[in-house]
C-alpha cells in the first residue's frame, strides 16, 4: 500500500479536476464535452501513480448513516473496491456487505446523468444554469413560508449550507426523515439516561440481553458492533460473553444468541418488569418503589403474558444476578408499538436495577460544533410536511436523501398530496419513486466522486468529523454535488458571501482550514493541516465528555397487557429491516440483490416467513404466493415457512417493491411500507412499526422459492459440517 | 494401474501433497475460520464479487444453481424437533478448500486445475475445457461453471459498471469452472514484494478479500510454513494436522476440549481450511 500522504490538490488535477483533462489509458473517462480529449504519457505523470498498483485513498462511506471510515482502492484513475479505513475508531478496517457494494451505487448504470425537467409524462435534460435560474424563479415566485425542504438525516458542512441557505430564504421548514430511525429509542434514551445515543460498551458486557435490537445485522452502527461482540465473545482473559436475544422475529443477531427466545409481540416491557421481578426475589439490592411496581410481575404472569417460559426467565434472572456487568438493549422490535416508549423504559430500568449505567452504558461524547451536528429525522417530520401539502400549504418542495414516496405508508397519501405542490425539485441518484414525481430532477454525484463532511451520530470513540471526498474523476460530467448545488443556490441570495468560493471544494478547505485550530491543526501550516486531514478520512474533535446518569422513574411506568386477540386479523406483521436492504434506498445494487438473506437464503424477492404451525393450520407450505392484508392495504408475495418467529407473528423484509429507481431494484419483490396501519407510540408520536395487524389467505399459486439453501432445509443429515459444542467445554484463554 | 495397485499405494499416486519426507518448502497458505465469531452476515461474499470479479446472475440463473459466490454461508439448524430455532442458526461460510489430495484435480482431463507449489488448488482457465468433472468430484461443491458469456450478457456488467472489474483478474468467459483462489491476486503481488526484498512474506502483510472485510475477524489466513503465522498457531493448538486424516480431537478423550476441525475430513481431502466449531452457552 502506498502512503497516501501527497499534495491531494495535485492528484485530482491529474484526473482533471483542475480543468485540464487527463485521459489515463484503460480507464475509460475519455469522454470530455468538448470532443478533445488530451493523453498524457504514464513517463510523465506523478510519481505516485504507478500503473497496475492500487493506491488507496481514505473517505467515508455513504451507504448507512453509521459512517465508516472506509478507503478506496485507486488504479489508473478508476475506484475499484473499498475497504475499512484501520485508523477509523468505527470500522476499524473493516467493513459490511452493504458498504462493499458502494462501488455499485458509484458505476450504477441507472444514475440519472443531467437535470431534467417535466414536460408531461417526460423529463426533458436541461444544463444546469436553467435549472438553478429556474429554482430562482420560482422561489422568487412564493412566499418564504411555502418553501419546503425535505432531507434525511444531515451533519457536516452540508448541513450548515443548508441551514444559511434555508436562512437566506427565510424558510424555517427543514423536514428531516428517516425511514427506519431508531427514533423512539433515541427518546427513551434521553429519558432514561439524559443523551440520546449512549455508548454501548458490548466488549465490556458479561452478558448481552437484547431486545430485539439488531446490532449485528442493521442497528445502528453494526460494523461497530459487530468488532466489539467479537471481544465479547472471546475477550482477553477466555471468558466468553452470552447472548440472549428476545423477539418475535428472528434477526440476524437473534440467530447468533447462545439463546433465542421466541416473545409475544408487544409484551418485552412485561418482560423486563418479571425479569426485576425475579431479580429482587433472588436478593438483588432493588429499591422500594420499583419493587412496589414489579411486584406483581410474578415469573408465573409473565410467562403466560409473553410465552416464554418459566424456566428460561429463571435461568436468565440468575444469570444477570451471576454474571456483572450485563448490557440489556432495547431494539426496534421492543420499541415498534403503541407503548413502544413504555417498553423501552422498562428495559431502561432493568439496566438500571442490574447497576450497568457508567459500566456498559456509558455517556457520549460533546460536539464542538453544533452547527455541524447529524440532524436526526423521525417520520412525524413527513406527517407534518404532508398536513401542510395538504392543506396547499407548500408551493416549493425541494427532497433531498429520502424518499418518501416509497417509504410512506399508503394510509398517508403522501404521493396525492405531493400532486398538490405546484413545483417540486428532488436532488436525486436515481430516478426512483419520489424524483418521479418531481418537476425538476437534480442528479448528484456518487458518494466516491463527491466533496462533503459527515458527523455520524454513533461515533465509537470522541466526537470527529469524517471526510468524504472523491475517489475519482466524475463518471458523468452533468452532475453535481449536494454541497455545490447548496452553494450555487446560496450565490444567487448571498452572492457577496459565497462569490468568493468557487466550488464546494474551496468552500470546505477554507471552512476547515479556518478553523484548523479547533480542528486539531493548531500547529500545522494551512496545507499540511489539509493534507492530513485527507489523508486520514477524518479530523478527530476535543469533545468534552458528556457523563450520564440513569434516573428511570417508576412513577407513571405502566406496561399495558399483552394485545387482545383480533379475529378479523389475527396476525401480527413485523416489517424486517435487512443489513442488505434497509430502507430500500439500495435497492439497485445488484449485489445486495444476489446477497442471500442471512436466515431465509433467500435472493431476489420479498417473502413472507410464517412459523410452521401458523402455515400448518392455515394449510400453506413454503412458495405458496399469499396475500397479507391489513386495514391499509394488501400485498401478495411467497411464504417462507422456519421455526425462527412466533407463530402469531408474519414477517416480510423492507426495501422490496421498487416501481421506479432502476433495473436491479424495480419490480424485485413487494413494498411492505405500503401496508404498515397508521398507529403511533402515544408518547413520540412515531410510526409503530410492528403495531400492524393483518390476515393472511393463499392466492393460488404457488412458486419454488429461489435461495441458496438446499433442498435438505438447512438440516445436516448427519454429516458433521457445521458444529456446535457446549462453550464450558473449552478454554478460550488457551486459545490463540 | 489397476484400482488394487492405485489403493494400495495410494500415497504415491497422490497429487503432489507434502508429507513429513517432502514438505512444503517457502509457503503453504492456509487458513482458519472460527465459527463462534462468524455471524452470517455475508460481507466476506459481497467482498469476494467486488474482488473477484464474480457475475451477478440474476434470479433465473440463480434458481437454476448457476450462482457464482466462490465464498457463500451455508445456514443450518439445529432444532432437534424444538418449536422454535432457539439457539440460533448455525453458519458456516463455504469456500474452496484448497485440498491438498484434492477430489477435483484427479478427474480434470487437461490438468486444468492442479496444485501449486505453495499448496494452492489452482485453476488454469484458458486450459479448462468445460467438462465439469471437477465439479462432479468435489464434496463440498465449491466449484461455480461459467454457463453463460457472463461479459456479454445483459445487465452483469452494463457500462458503465465494467469500469469496477479488478484488472487484477480474469474474467471469466463462457465454458470454463472457477473457483476461489485464496485471491492468489494479491499473493502473488505479496511474494514478488518480498522476493525483491530478499524475505518472506511476513504474516499479516496479505489478507484475503474475505478476511480483510469480515467485521469480526472470523477469517485468518497465512503461511502455515511461517512458524509466527497466527494461522498455524491456532492449527497446532486445536492440534490440527494437514497431513493427518483423523486428527487428535477425533481419536483421543481428553481432546475433546479442542474444537477444529476439517469438513468431511474422512474423504481424506486434506482440506487447507480448519473451522473451530460454534459455541452455545449450556447455563441459559
Amino acid at each position: 500500500m502506498i502512503e497516501n500522504s501527497f499534495n491531494r490538490r495535485d492528484f485530482l488535477k491529474v484526473l482533471g479536476w483542475g480543468g485540464a483533462t487527463v485521459a489515463l489509458s484503460g480507464c475509460g473517462n475519455t469522454s470530455v464535452e468538448d470532443g478533445r480529449e488530451f493523453v498524457t504519457s504514464y513517463v510523465q505523470t506523478a510519481d505516485y501513480i504507478i500503473p497496475s498498483i492500487g493506491t488507496y485513498f481514505n473517505s467515508t462511506c455513504a451507504q448507512c448513516d453509521a459512517g465508516c471510515g472506509i478507503m478506496g482502492r485507486v488504479r489508473e484513475g478508476r475506484v475499484l473496491k473499498l475497504e475499512g479505513n484501520p485508523k477509523s475508531p468505527t470500522s476499524v478496517g473493516k467493513m459490511c456487505g452493504l458498504g462493499q457494494a458502494g462501488v455499485q451505487a458509484h458505476y450504477n448504470p441507472d444514475r440519472i446523468r443531467e437535470p431534467l425537467l417535466r414536460n408531461g409524462d417526460k423529463g426533458e435534460a436541461i444544463t444546469w444554469e436553467k435549472a438553478l435560474a429556474l429554482i430562482n424563479e420560482k422561489i422568487g415566485g412564493v412566499k418564504a413560508e411555502n418553501i419546503a425542504f425535505l432531507t434525511g438525516g444531515v451533519s457536516g458542512h452540508v448541513k450548515v449550507l443548508l441551514k444559511n441557505y434555508l436562512d437566506a430564504l427565510g424558510s424555517g421548514h427543514h423536514y428531516v426523515y428517516e425511514a427506519v430511525a431508531p427514533s423512539i429509542m433515541r427518546a427513551a434514551n434521553k429519558k432514561a439516561y439524559g443523551v440520546e445515543m449512549p455508548r454501548l460498551r458490548l466488549d465490556k458486557a458479561k452478558v448481552i440481553l437484547s431486545f430485539g435490537a439488531d446490532f449485528l445485522g442493521a442497528w445502528v452502527s453494526p460494523v461497530h458492533f459487530s468488532q466489539q461482540y467479537a471481544r465479547f465473545r472471546k475477550a482477553d482473559n477466555g471468558k466468553r460473553g452470552v447472548l440472549v436475544q428476545v423477539e418475535s422475529k428472528m434477526t440476524l443477531t437473534g440467530a447468533n444468541a447462545d439463546r433465542w427466545l421466541a416473545i409475544r409481540p408487544g409484551t418485552e416491557g412485561i418482560l423486563a418488569l418479571g425479569l426485576i421481578n425475579a431479580l429482587s426475589t433472588a436478593g438483588l439490592s432493588v429499591s422500594g418503589d420499583v419493587v412496589a411496581v414489579v411486584k406483581e410481575y410474578t415469573t408465573d404472569r409473565v410467562s403466560k403474558d409473553t410465552g416464554v417460559s418459566a424456566e428460561h426467565i429463571a435461568k436468565l434472572a440468575a444469570l444477570l444476578k451471576e454474571r456483572s456487568p450485563s448490557l440489556i438493549i432495547a431494539g426496534s422490535a421492543a420499541e415498534g408499538y403503541a407503548h413502544g416508549s413504555q417498553n423501552a423504559a422498562a428495559i431502561a430500568l432493568l439496566n438500571q436495577v442490574l447497576g450497568n449505567v457508567g459500566k456498559t452504558v456509558e455517556g457520549s461524547s460533546g460536539i464542538p460544533f453544533p452547527q455541524m451536528a447529524p440532524t436526526t429525522g423521525n417520520r412525524q417530520a413527513l406527517q407534518a410536511l404532508n398536513d401542510n401539502m395538504a392543506q396547499d400549504k407548500v408551493k416549493v418542495l425541494f427532497s433531498y436523501g429520502s424518499n418518501p414516496v416509497f417509504t410512506a405508508p399508503a394510509s398517508m397519501k403522501l404521493k396525492e398530496n405531493l400532486k398538490k405542490v405546484p413545483f417540486k425539485v428532488a436532488f436525486a441518484h436515481y430516478m426512483d419513486e419520489t424524483a418521479v414525481e418531481a418537476d425538476l430532477v437534480l442528479p448528484l454525484n456518487s458518494a466516491l466522486e463527491d466533496w462533503g463532511t459527515v458527523m455520524p451520530e454513533y461515533v465509537a470513540d470522541g466526537a470527529q468529523l469524517s471526510i468524504r471526498q472523491p475517489l475519482m474523476e466524475k463518471l458523468h460530467p452533468g452532475t453535481l454535488g449536494m454541497g455545490d448545488i447548496l452553494l450555487a443556490l446560496l450565490k444567487q441570495r448571498r452572492p457577496n458571501e459565497y462569490k468568493g468560493y468557487e466550488d464546494f471544494y474551496s468552500y470546505l478547505r477554507n471552512a476547515m482550514v479556518s478553523n484548523k485550530g479547533a480542528l486539531g491543526g493548531a500547529d500545522a501550516d494551512d496545507n499540511t493541516f489539509w493534507d492530513a486531514a485527507l489523508s486520514h478520512g477524518m479530523v478527530k474533535l476535543a469533545g468534552s465528555p458528556v457523563n450520564i446518569s440513569s434516573h428511570v422513574s417508576v412513577n407513571g411506568l405502566v406496561v399495558p397487557a399483552p394485545f387482545a386477540e383480533d379475529s378479523a386479523y389475527p396476525l401480527h406483521l413485523i416489517p424486517a429491516v435487512s443489513a442488505s436492504l434497509r430502507d430500500g434506498r439500495n435497492a439497485n445494487e445488484p449485489w445486495l440483490q444476489e446477497s442471500p438473506d442471512p436466515l431465509t437464503t433467500i435472493v431476489w424477492d420479498s417473502w413472507v416467513e410464517m412459523h410452521p404451525k401458523t402455515a400448518a393450520k392455515l394449510g400453506i407450505v413454503e412458495g405458496d404466493i399469499v396475500e397479507v392484508a391489513s386495514k391499509s392495504g394488501a400485498i401478495k408475495a411467497q411464504v417462507y415457512v422456519f421455526t425462527g418467529i412466533h407463530p402469531d407473528v408474519i414477517s416480510v423484509p423492507l426495501g422490496y417493491g421498487h416501481e421506479a429507481m432502476g433495473r436491479y431494484a424495480k419490480g424485485v419483490g413487494v413494498n411492505a411500507f405500503k401496508i404498515l396501519d397508521p398507529i403511533f407510540d402515544k408518547e413520540t408520536g412515531e410510526l409503530a412499526m410492528h403495531e400492524t395487524r393483518v390476515k393472511v389467505s393463499k392466492a393460488g399459486q404457488r412458486v419454488i422459492i429461489v435461495k441458496d439453501e438446499g433442498p435438505a432445509g438447512g438440516q445436516q443429515m448427519g454429516r458433521k459440517i457445521a458444529v456446535r459444542m457446549s462453550s464450558d467445554k473449552v478454554n478460550l484463554s488457551k486459545e490463540v | 494401474m489397476s484400482i488394487t495397485n492405485l489403493l494400495e499405494n495410494w500415497s504415491d499416486f497422490r497429487q503432489q501433497h507434502p508429507s513429513d519426507d517432502r514438505p512444503h518448502r517457502e509457503y503453504k497458505w492456509a487458513m482458519s475460520i472460527d465459527l463462534d465469531a462468524c455471524t452470517g452476515c455475508n460481507a466476506c461474499s459481497v467482498a469476494c464479487y467486488a474482488e473477484n470479479n464474480l457475475p451477478v446472475v440474476g434470479k433465473e440463473k440463480f434458481l437454476h444453481g448457476h450462482s457464482h459466490h466462490w465464498i457463500r454461508i451455508e445456514r443450518y439448524w439445529a432444532n432437534d424437533g424444538r418449536e422454535f430455532a432457539d439457539q440460533g442458526a448455525q453458519f458456516l461460510p463455504m469456500l474452496c478448500q484448497h485440498c491438498e489430495s484434492a477430489p477435483c484435480e484427479t478427474v480434470c482431463p487437461v490438468g486444468a486445475t492442479n496444485h501449486t507449489a505453495d499448496g494452492l488448488n489452482s485453476q488454469v482457465y484458458n486450459r479448462c475445457v468445460g467438462s465439469r468433472y471437477c465439479n462432479a468430484n468435489c464434496p463440498y461443491k465449491a466449484r461455480y461453471f461459467n454457463w453463460y458469456d457472463y461479459p456479454t450478457t445483459d445487465n452483469v456488467w452494463p457500462e458503465p459498471m465494467n469500469q469496477q472489474l479488478n484488472p487484477d483478474v480474469t474474467v471469466r468467459g463462457k465454458g470454463v469452472m472457477e473457483k476461489c483462489t485464496f485471491c492468489v491476486q494479491r499473493l502473488t503481488v505479496a511474494k514478488s514484494n518480498a522476493r525483491s526484498e530478499g524475505r518472506s512474506v511476513l504474516d499479516g502483510e496479505v489478507q484475503t478479500a474475505c478476511q480483510q472485510v469480515c467485521p469480526t475477524g472470523a477469517i485468518s489466513f497465512g503461511n502455515l510454513v511461517d512458524p509466527l503465522a497466527k494461522v498455524g498457531k491456532q492449527w497446532m493448538t486445536q492440534q490440527v494436522d494437514l497431513n493427518k486424516d483423523k486428527q487428535a480431537k477425533d481419536v483421543a478423550e481428553e481432546a475433546a476440549k479442542l474444537r477444529g476441525y476439517r469438513i468431511l475430513e474422512e474423504l481424506r481431502t486434506y482440506p487447507s481450511v480448519m473451522y473451530l466449531e460454534q459455541l452455545r452457552e449450556g447455563s441459559i
